[in-house]
């Protein structure tokens, strides 16, 4: 038997050394870190203790599974999951919906200079901050000089106080959450649209004249990944919704505005009850992590 | 009868004029093949005959009927795209039926028209699959396939071949051309390969910059062609032309000088004669397979410049002054580069045009 000596290991003389990527990853593994992991794992841990900064000589105390019972025994906290839940279906199929016929004309061909304008102004909202965006719900829904009561004016229809009533600042924040982000959804459709192979439209186009047919059959696939990513972002971003609503609301009047996130803050900041808050937090993360789970296996289908 | 026709058909894109005027008329089964170089607008009027693209003036019918603004889908017409164009999120049988579903056939006559053409063009095995998961050659099958299941009236083909290797293109040829004899369809079929364009045509359009160059069968364009364009366009290696001087002319003859001549002078029995004066200019056309570099009586004297061995034959360069020609010769003669090579030719396979590039 002829042994094979093996060659001389031969290291390349890569010009910068084994430790070298690491450096340029790590401040955004350390920023991430610090915003991200950290916080987490912070949360985690404080959910099973109890922790208000308001009686610090109760200490940091273990308590099991004590924040989470009182969590999921709380009647305010399963109201306002499901007011969340509420506008989470009220205003995500508007915004699919809208958002889609928005892409739709904005595919069709002709008219190069208007769309390139409008697809810049789909992005205005999106660079719009949350609580800037709940500043100018708070003006637009003034009872006196707001934009809304003018409109409503302008077909007779008499002033409303609409962050004063129950249903009418409910109807606000969707309506400003709708405003924010249907042109997210419109971009996002777009994309799908432009992604279809032209010769394939234009097989669909001798086969069939309709255009739902042409959408359903021919279009649908190419959005179905777009989509996903919609919900799951729509989804993680409707559960923590804070700063629009708060600006506008502060959840209320009364209960009406009362979203998961804005009772969670309120458990944390006011009560100063941290631990039951970060359980509730915890919990919320769950949610989110299923909901989105749901989505990729039920909706996402790469069409090639 | 006129089955497919066009009149006056021109398209314009903005200031910029793409097809000029353009009148062909197809009866039914006929086969017909638009050719000529990429830009020619032979892709856009195929398009506009299956309603893609919009027609800027002009009338167009099928089957007696005018459909010049009729929605692609109203048309009865399928079409085989370069790229295929199959659904891919699909199956075979998918992509097939598809077209009958929004038909609205019932399920069993579906069922049984893909199955047949499935049955035509030996993709039963693939009806199961995806597009990703075939060859170019199945995928060329499947959306042959699904355009066979509609039964439209007029079978649209843009490019099918052009994405395929050499050998499954020259397979695929013959198979169209028997699917064309099977089904008796009305097929119309763009092309920029001369050599397609003569084995499927029953008539070739040859098109160049918008307009009709010359239609015709295959055989009245190889042998009669309208212009030095045709003439160029059509046959392969393409005709070489000379540039000569007419020396002397009556009723029934013709003197020719060139100085790849043999002797400087040519000298032809030519009919049309007539029309040109000594001290004209006419360009000859000769065609490379018609030169013989072994013919006992030579007209031509030439200098052997380059020659390609193509296994059973040789494709010669040969030069006189400035101008090149190419010879196909059967064998691989002798050549020597530098040396004198002759050609024969038998003159009644002599093409004569005058300088604005029409035939004599």
């Amino acid at each position: 038997m002829t042994s094979i000596t093996p060659p001389p290991q031969v290291r390349p003389n890569r010009g910068y050394g084994r430790w070298t990527p690491f450096w340029f990853l790590a401040p955004a593994v350390f920023t991430l870190f610090i915003i991200g992991i950290y916080p987490t794992i912070f949360a985690l841990v404080t959910s099973f203790r109890r922790y208000n900064i308001a009686r610090p000589r109760d200490g940091f105390p273990f308590v099991g599974l004590e924040n989470y019972t009182s969590v999921l025994t709380d009647g305010t906290f399963w109201a306002s999951l499901f007011l969340t839940g509420q506008f989470y279906v009220t205003v995500l199929p508007i915004e699919i919906a809208l958002g889609l016929v928005i892409a739709l004309l904005l595919h069709k061909p002709g008219m190069g200079f208007l769309k390139s304008l409008a697809r810049v102004t789909l992005v205005v909202p999106l660079a719009t901050t949350y609580a800037v965006v709940g500043l100018i719900g708070r003006l637009i829904f003034n009872r006196d000089f707001g934009v809304a009561n003018w409109f409503l004016d302008l077909f007779g229809i008499g002033a409303l106080d609409w962050l004063g009533s129950q249903t009418g600042a409910f109807a606000a924040i969707v309506i400003m959450d709708i405003w924010q982000w249907t042109p997210f959804c419109a971009l996002i459709f777009l994309a799908g649209l432009s992604m279809v192979p032209g010769e394939i439209e234009e097989a669909a186009r001798l086969e069939t004249s309709s255009k739902w047919a042409m959408l359903k059959h021919v279009q649908l696939p190419y959005l179905m990944p777009g989509l996903t990513a919609l919900l799951i972002l729509r989804s993680a971003d409707v559960l923590k919704l804070f700063d629009m609503v708060f600006v506008m609301t502060r959840g209320g009047p009364g209960s009406a505005t009362d979203l998961v996130s804005v009772y969670i803050q309120r458990v944390g900041f006011r009560v100063f009850d941290l631990g039951t808050a970060s359980a509730q937090a915890i919990l919320l993360l769950i949610i989110t992590i299923l909901i989105s789970r749901l989505y990729i296996r039920v909706l996402y289908k790469e069409v090639n | 009868m006129t089955f497919l026709q066009l009149d006056n058909i021109k398209k314009t894109f903005g200031e910029l004029s793409v097809i000029k005027g353009v009148n062909i008329s197809a009866s039914k089964g006929e086969f017909v093949v638009f050719v000529g170089p990429s830009g020619c607008g032979k892709s856009t009027l195929l398009r506009m005959i299956a309603g893609l693209e919009d027609v800027s003036s002009g009338t167009l019918s099928i089957d007696g009927k005018v459909v010049t603004y009729e929605e692609p889908a109203k048309r009865e017409v399928s079409m085989v795209f370069q790229s295929y164009a199959l659904y891919p999120h699909m199956s075979v049988f998918e992509n097939m039926a598809f077209g009958l579903r929004m038909a609205k056939l019932p399920e069993d006559e579906i069922k049984r028209r893909v199955s047949e053409a499935a049955r035509i063009l030996q993709i039963e095995a693939l009806l199961e699959r995806k597009p990703r998961a075939l060859s170019g050659g199945q995928r060329q099958r499947v959306a042959i396939g699904r355009s066979i299941v509609r039964n439209p009236k007029i079978f649209l083909f843009d490019e099918p071949l052009s994405n395929l290797d050499a050998e499954l293109r020259s397979q695929m040829r013959v198979e169209i051309a028997k699917l064309h004899r099977k089904l008796g369809a009305t097929m119309v079929y763009v092309t920029h390969d001369q050599v397609e364009a003569m084995t499927l045509a029953d008539r070739i359009v040859v098109l160049r910059a918008g307009l009709v160059e010359q239609i015709g069968s295959p055989t009245d364009l190889y042998d009669r062609p309208a212009n030095t364009f045709v003439a160029g366009f059509i046959g392969s290696p393409k005709m070489n032309f000379l540039t000569a001087k007419v020396s002397g002319a009556d009723a029934s003859s013709l003197q020719l000088e060139h100085p790849a001549f043999e002797g400087g002078t040519l000298s032809l029995a030519q009919g049309s004669a007539s029309k040109v004066r000594p001290g004209d200019t006419l360009t000859v056309g000769l065609r490379p397979e018609h030169l013989d570099v072994a013919s006992a009586t030579p007209l031509l004297r030439l200098t052997a410049d380059f020659a390609e061995n193509l296994g059973g034959s040789t494709q010669i360069y040969a030069r006189t002054g400035d101008e090149t020609v190419i010879i196909l010769a059967n064998g691989r003669p002798e050549l020597h580069s530098g040396g004198p090579i002759t050609a024969g030719i038998d003159p009644r396979h002599i093409y004569l045009f005058t300088l604005d590039g029409l035939a004599l």
